[in-house]
């Protein structure tokens, strides 16, 4: 992937005037696009991790100044609670702790989470030895 | 200041706008990115920040003086000076109480202990990864591989740059410097990699890494004698999955990073898992180590050159040093030392097996490719295992954990705790990523090349997003962070 980089431009002397002009503006052009990218993705995590920001605010020191932010992202999280934007992330985690929680049996694999072993082995026992 | 954190992408946000509002004046720029690297390198402690600027002097100069030596001799003795300077510098801040607590141990054996002067070192972070740069960097100019470089700034952003400072990959002055010295530039082609680079190692380091180490190895690795044999397997299993998410995770991140700011790193990683031979894992596995050491050890010490007993000598030294440049511990010296005879014993048989079977020059039939393939499959198997075994010593912290884990294999009596379908399946997809397509990811980045600003950041945004909320809570350090 990284052979897209294009190397030309460590051998800026071989390059004429024009070539080097459109080189010119294609980075102000990729400039103005990927600041614009970035700041979306900034309000796209403003928005819908909004619990993040308070968990990171809440580290920060007491003053006068951290107070004031720490009150403003715990405004802005209950704002966007109430818009119901932390769904996405509390589905996603549900998702994600139903798949954690699975065991061998919800798998079709083995009656119980601790047989793997006995499995593998073709023992008899009961599992509750050792 | 770690890449997955809330700090460091203010930090980037920072460093991207104002690098880029700058880039009309080469010089300023280049200071304020030393200045950025500086700044991320105190975020963990300022004061080895010295450290960091008096070895890139000492390298810098050292390079100064070698392009003025005329004399061969002069110039081994200046490339000299600065090696065992920089490695020095590294022993005793990296060794310097290993060495102690072996001496100590020595001693009182013979019976002959003593008070030895021991002093809690603190490890300076990225201190193995700049001082093998800073040497790489010297030994470069003396083969005559670059040209010292006349202007400090270039030689402290070279070895300083912050996407590549506390854990690689190690870049070289050839294919870095040249770059400080050409007119900047920012394509489609930076943008779409370094997004797909930073999204695909954020995933990989925070959740495959990060939950295979918190729900079965730290587990199994903190007391092996208690936890069943099928645990420990497939603890080892997870902890080759971890330890590829999480440093090639990084690499990703660091790759793209540099990117983003216009620069190109060299490949760190390379699916290792689906190397058929040892030879073939180092040439997948931390590319930047492995071909410093190559280059700078391996070669240095004869290489390939004199007979087969000086090559084998040469791989096991090679893969020893290895070993102990990851860490001041038993541990690692047998992991390398480990290594470095398992490879000596794969070339023998391959020797061996060629002078019994040659080669032969025609088209293969059928059956001799069925062969190959079968032979393929058998060393991919194979060659994972040996890396897998030797991972239980890299990653315990201690021989003794390392036997009991060994020991452990022997009983399969007891039930496991730690082997869910959650881990399994975690396994399973970090392997099945080693077998995907390697052109993968570069599909992919052609493929967001086009994308106008607002898609792209609302994809840029979703997949930080959604990465954000399957990972667990925390962020651990990386791995290599320890080196």
């Amino acid at each position: 992937m990284l052979d897209l980089i294009d190397p030309r431009a460590d051998h800026a002397e071989t390059l004429s005037v024009e070539e080097a002009w459109a080189m010119e503006i294609q980075t102000q052009a990729q400039i103005t696009r990927f600041k614009g990218a970035m700041w979306i993705a900034v309000a796209v995590l403003l928005l819908f991790n909004s619990a993040a920001l308070v968990t990171v605010v809440n580290g920060f020191g007491v003053g006068p100044v951290q107070d004031t932010i720490v009150v403003m992202a715990d405004t802005w999280n209950t704002q966007m609670e109430k818009q119901g934007l932390s769904e996405p992330v509390r589905v996603i985690r549900e998702g994600v702790l139903y798949l954690h929680d699975l065991d061998w049996s919800d798998v079709g694999l083995g009656d119980a989470p601790d047989q793997g072993a006995h499995n593998l082995r073709g023992s008899a026992s009961d599992g509750s030895e050792g | 200041m770690l890449f997955p954190t809330l700090t460091f992408g203010i930090f980037f946000l920072i460093v991207f706008t104002v690098s880029w509002s700058m880039h009309w004046t080469p010089e300023p720029r280049k200071w304020f990115l030393v200045g950025a690297s500086y700044f991320f390198y105190a975020w963990w402690d300022w004061r080895f920040t010295t450290l960091l600027f008096g070895t890139t002097l000492i390298n810098y100069l050292g390079g100064l003086a070698l392009d003025r030596a005329k004399r061969d001799a002069t110039r081994k003795w200046i490339v000299g000076f600065v090696v065992v300077v920089d490695l020095g510098v590294l022993a005793f801040f990296k060794y310097y109480d290993f060495f102690l607590t072996s001496l100590d141990g020595v001693m009182r054996t013979l019976g002959l202990a003593r008070d030895l002067p021991f002093m809690e070192v603190i490890l300076p972070i990225g201190i193995s990864f700049f001082t093998f740069q800073g040497i790489s960097y010297v030994v470069d100019v003396y083969r005559g591989h670059v040209r010292a470089e006349r202007s400090l700034l270039d030689v402290m952003l070279f070895k300083s740059f912050f996407p590549q400072l506390v854990a690689g990959p190690i870049v070289r002055a050839a294919d870095f410097i040249p770059q400080l010295q050409a007119p900047v530039q920012l394509t489609r082609d930076h943008v779409s990699v370094g997004v797909v680079l930073i999204l695909t190692g954020l995933a990989k380091k925070m959740v495959i890494a990060n939950y295979l180490a918190t729900e079965i190895v730290d587990p199994v690795f903190f007391d092996p004698s208690v936890v069943s044999a099928l645990d420990l397997l497939i603890g080892i299993y997870a902890y080759a999955i971890q330890i590829y998410c999480d440093f090639s995770g990084y690499s990703d991140i660091a790759i793209g990073v540099a990117a983003l700011l216009g620069y190109r790193f060299l490949a760190n990683f390379d699916q290792p898992y689906r190397a058929a031979s040892l030879q073939d894992f180092w040439r997948r596995w931390h590319i930047s180590l492995s071909t410093w050491l190559r280059d700078y050890l391996y070669i240095p010490l004869g290489g390939n050159r004199g007979g087969e007993a000086q090559r084998y000598r040469n791989l096991f030294i090679t893969m020893f040093l290895g070993g102990l440049w990851h860490g001041a511990a038993w541990t690692f010296i047998i992991w390398g030392s480990f290594h470095g005879a398992m490879l000596g014993l794969e070339q023998w048989l391959k020797r061996k097996l060629e002078s019994v079977a040659p080669v032969s020059a025609d088209a293969p039939g059928l059956l001799t490719r069925l062969g190959n393939g079968a032979q393929h499959v058998v060393g991919v198997v194979s060659t994972f295992h040996i890396v897998c075994f030797a991972w239980i010593f890299f990653r315990a912290d201690s021989f003794s954990t390392a036997m009991d884990y060994l020991i452990g294999f022997g009983d399969w009596s007891s039930a496991n705790a730690y082997v869910t379908p959650f881990v399994v399946g975690l396994v399973a997809v970090g392997l099945l990523f080693q077998f995907t397509p390697r052109q993968m990811g570069r599909e992919l980045a052609i493929n967001l090349r086009e994308l106008p600003a607002p898609v792209l950041g609302l994809l840029l945004g979703l997949g930080i997003f959604v990465i954000w909320s399957v990972a667990p809570e925390g962020v651990a350090p990386f791995i290599y962070f320890q080196f």
